[in-house]
């Protein structure tokens, strides 16, 4: 297989393909994402039914599940950011209601937390509405995509805080110093000194975060929400195939997380650089 | 030097420091005139730095007074103003790990002196040219040597038109052949008129440079001296200090 290495110009790469410096570029994992594809590719040409069924019933769930994932991750992010940063504020207060808000969300699991936003939330707004008299309150109904993104957003803001936290602390004192003897004020340093630098610190557990959030959505399934994981368990109900379902949502699962997982490290490494 | 009558351009008075239970700043009172260049010498732990970073209120000070250029350091705008008007230059450079050289240059004029870019990166280069690396504009700072890194770090606060320069310890972390390109450009600096306040035990430099010298101790300034008087001292103290560091 392998030919005789040439001596090559300040290469660090492990794998040495004669003549395929472009390919090398191309990170080798992304050979399991096409694996999975692959594998889904076969089973619906091997046996269309089920499996063609399956994947053409749960298509609007997979519309549904990365909507809820990305639409829920970008609130995160903003969420992340002002928890983060009210935790490291000089402010008690400001201090003391992000820790409050990280402790008590991390201590509930995210799946009460939706039921509670799903079923408890609507009924404490109408009640709300019913005692100030406000019509527009009191007739509020739920909108299950709504709470779901809301669940979502709320608890995983709590988990990303923290990341935001330890990325901006984990930025050398002397960096705000530098900027603060510069006249810069605390926002100036933070926003063109200390997040640069942050967020390239954070990258790589904000992409897990993407890839768990992902993954977690498919606990909406139980507030009324039809994504990938509630059209499977409907198409189920009808077919009584779970062996078949149960697999290929497993498998479209995969693709999905596979697939972020490579879009993660591709942007961790553009936006590397050495300190 | 300048008369005693002109007004100081730095003017401490009193100043007090604790961190938790260690009083680290003992009453310290002080003036520097305009254009002057003061090198503060002294054992480690002696309140040297935290006097120079109190300076620009990187430093909080619990009693005292610091007018500097006629401001008070007291309410959050003025301390900005300050610090818009007095450079500073750290051990560890501090340089911003993210951006360029040239970047590291620019960004605080434009934010903190809203210059246009074309004019930022103007200014920007006559400082390169002047630190004598015109040709690293576009490096980023992990590729630079130590003494390039702080050559950059100078021209940074120079390119604000600081009206003074601290220097915190500015060879402390250079191998030594690094040393002297730094002291140059700052030699270069007084020569000009720069008003300096510098911690350092650059002898040389400060027997080159310093109108004054400090020796401080245990949060006092023990000693003030020209160098010529300091190095020849008859106080105790001094010489018992000079005796470890010259050699």
């Amino acid at each position: 297989m392998e030919g005789q290495p040439k001596p090559r110009p300040s290469g660090s790469k492990i794998f040495y393909i004669p003549g395929g410096e472009t390919l090398l570029r191309i990170d080798p994992w992304w050979g399991l994402v096409a694996l999975v594809i692959g594998l889904i590719i076969l089973l619906i040409a091997v046996s269309p039914d089920p499996f063609w069924n399956i994947t053409r019933f749960v298509r609007d769930g997979i519309v549904i599940t990365i909507f809820i994932t990305i639409t829920a991750f970008l609130f995160t992010l903003v969420a992340g950011m002002l928890g983060g940063l009210g935790r490291l504020s000089q402010n008690w207060f400001v201090h003391g209601v992000a820790t409050l808000y990280v402790e008590i969300v991390r201590g509930i699991p995210l799946l009460v937390q939706l039921l509670a936003w799903y079923f408890a939330f609507p009924v404490i707004v109408q009640q709300i509405g019913q005692w100030l008299h406000i019509s527009a309150l009191a007739e509020y109904q739920a909108n299950a995509i709504f709470t779901a993104i809301m669940g979502l957003v709320v608890c995983y803001g709590a988990y990303m805080s923290e990341i935001y936290r330890a990325g901006i602390q984990s930025i050398p004192k002397g960096q705000t110093e530098a900027a603060r003897s510069l006249g810069m004020t605390h926002f100036q340093s933070l926003r063109y000194v200390i997040l640069p630098q942050a967020v390239r610190v954070i990258l790589p557990p904000v992409g897990n975060e993407f890839v768990a959030l992902l993954k977690d959505s498919s606990l909406v399934s139980v507030v009324a929400v039809a994504d990938l994981t509630r059209r499977g368990r409907e198409f189920m109900a009808v077919h009584f195939n779970p062996i078949e379902v149960w697999a290929m949502v497993a498998l479209l699962y995969l693709v999905l997380t596979l697939f972020s997982a490579r879009l993660v490290a591709w942007v961790e490494r553009r936006t590397r650089f050495e300190r | 030097m300048k008369g005693r009558q002109v007004k100081p351009i730095i003017h401490i008075e009193n100043v007090h420091k604790y961190f938790a239970k260690i009083h680290a700043l003992c009453g310290v009172t002080l003036d520097v005139q305009r254009g002057e260049v003061v090198v503060i010498i002294g054992p480690s732990g002696s309140g040297k730095s935290t006097l120079l970073r109190c300076i620009n209120r990187l430093e909080e000070y619990d009693s005292g007074r610091i007018v500097v250029d006629g401001i008070p350091l007291d309410t959050a705008e003025n301390i900005n103003t300050v610090r818009r008007e007095v450079g500073m230059v750290f051990q560890s450079f501090n340089l911003f790990a993210h951006l360029t050289v040239m970047d590291n240059l620019v960004l605080a004029q434009r934010v903190v002196r809203k210059r246009p870019r074309g004019e930022s990166e103007k200014v920007a280069r006559g400082l390169l040219e002047k630190v004598g690396i015109p040709d690293k504009a576009l490096a980023y700072p992990i590729q630079l040597s130590g003494g390039q890194q702080q050559r950059v770090a100078i021209a940074r606060a120079l390119a604000m038109n600081p009206k003074i320069m601290l220097f915190d310890e500015p060879t402390s972390a250079l191998d030594p052949e690094m040393i002297k390109e730094v002291l140059d450009v700052m030699l270069a600096l007084a020569q000009e008129g720069m008003t300096m306040v510098v911690v350092s035990h650059e002898m040389g430099f400060a027997r080159a440079a310093a109108n004054r010298m400090l020796l401080m101790d245990e949060g006092l300034i023990i000693e003030e001296a020209t160098p010529e008087e300091l190095f020849s001292s008859t106080h105790e103290r001094t010489k018992k200090f000079l005796g470890k560091v010259l050699h």
